[in-house]
């Protein structure tokens, strides 16, 4: 087997596209034996509240509806469905600690197993990582 | 090709196949052969990726009828 590699993913905006791309990045690496680290800041915090459901960005909002089908038609879940996978995989989650401040956030309003994490550790992690990817 | 299990993927798409090899393998023996039946298309780059990447063997893999066959034995 493949030495256990690392792969870390920052997360600055909510909008359902970024929201899909980071869940389906992450839980692949995690279904390949990577360890995955995910950072969620600015918009990207939304992502962790309770019940998030995120929405396709501006006027394209309208059409997420539609979105969520055609992705399940094609066997992809929802947000909420991939979060729980990610989670189940082991995936770490962290919340920034400056946007839940910036944006009124409580770690009560958050999912459990969250961790808050200032820039400092998280780097501390990406440099530790084989890859790093920024959607946003 | 002998086979202990078949994962039918059909009709789910990248990254799914994937995310379901995954789990069915944690699920099986040592020694066992997966069988996995997928129609994306990606599948075929991407389920010997996950098989180097993971250590388990590719010990076979065919095209029929517009879906794609691998016999996938779990190493470790």
């Amino acid at each position: 087997m493949a030495e256990t590699k690392k792969f870390s993913i920052v997360v600055s905006e909510g909008s359902f596209d970024k929201a899909m791309m980071s869940m389906m990045m992450g839980n692949t690496a995690a279904s390949m034996g990577i360890d995955t680290h995910i950072y969620f800041t600015f918009f990207g915090l939304n992502l962790l509240k309770k019940g998030a459901k995120p929405k396709m960005p501006g006027m394209y909002r309208l059409f997420t509806g539609m979105m969520v089908k055609k992705m399940k038609g094609i066997g992809i879940e929802g947000y909420q469905e991939q979060l729980a996978m990610a989670k189940d995989l082991g995936i770490h989650l962290y919340a920034c600690g400056t946007s839940m401040e910036m944006m009124g956030v409580k770690k009560e309003d958050l999912i459990d197993g969250v961790t808050v994490l200032g820039a400092a550790a998280f780097l501390n992690v990406g440099m530790d990582s084989e890859m790093q990817l920024f959607i946003g | 090709m002998d086979k202990t299990d078949t994962l039918d993927a059909k009709g789910l798409m990248c990254p799914m196949p994937i995310v379901k090899l995954a789990k069915k393998m944690k699920e099986l023996k040592v020694g066992s052969v997966l069988e996995l039946i997928a129609d994306d298309v990606g599948a075929k780059e991407d389920v010997p990726a996950w098989c180097s990447r993971t250590g388990n063997e590719l010990v076979g893999q065919k095209e029929e009828g517009g879906n794609f066959y691998f016999y996938i034995k779990k190493v470790q």
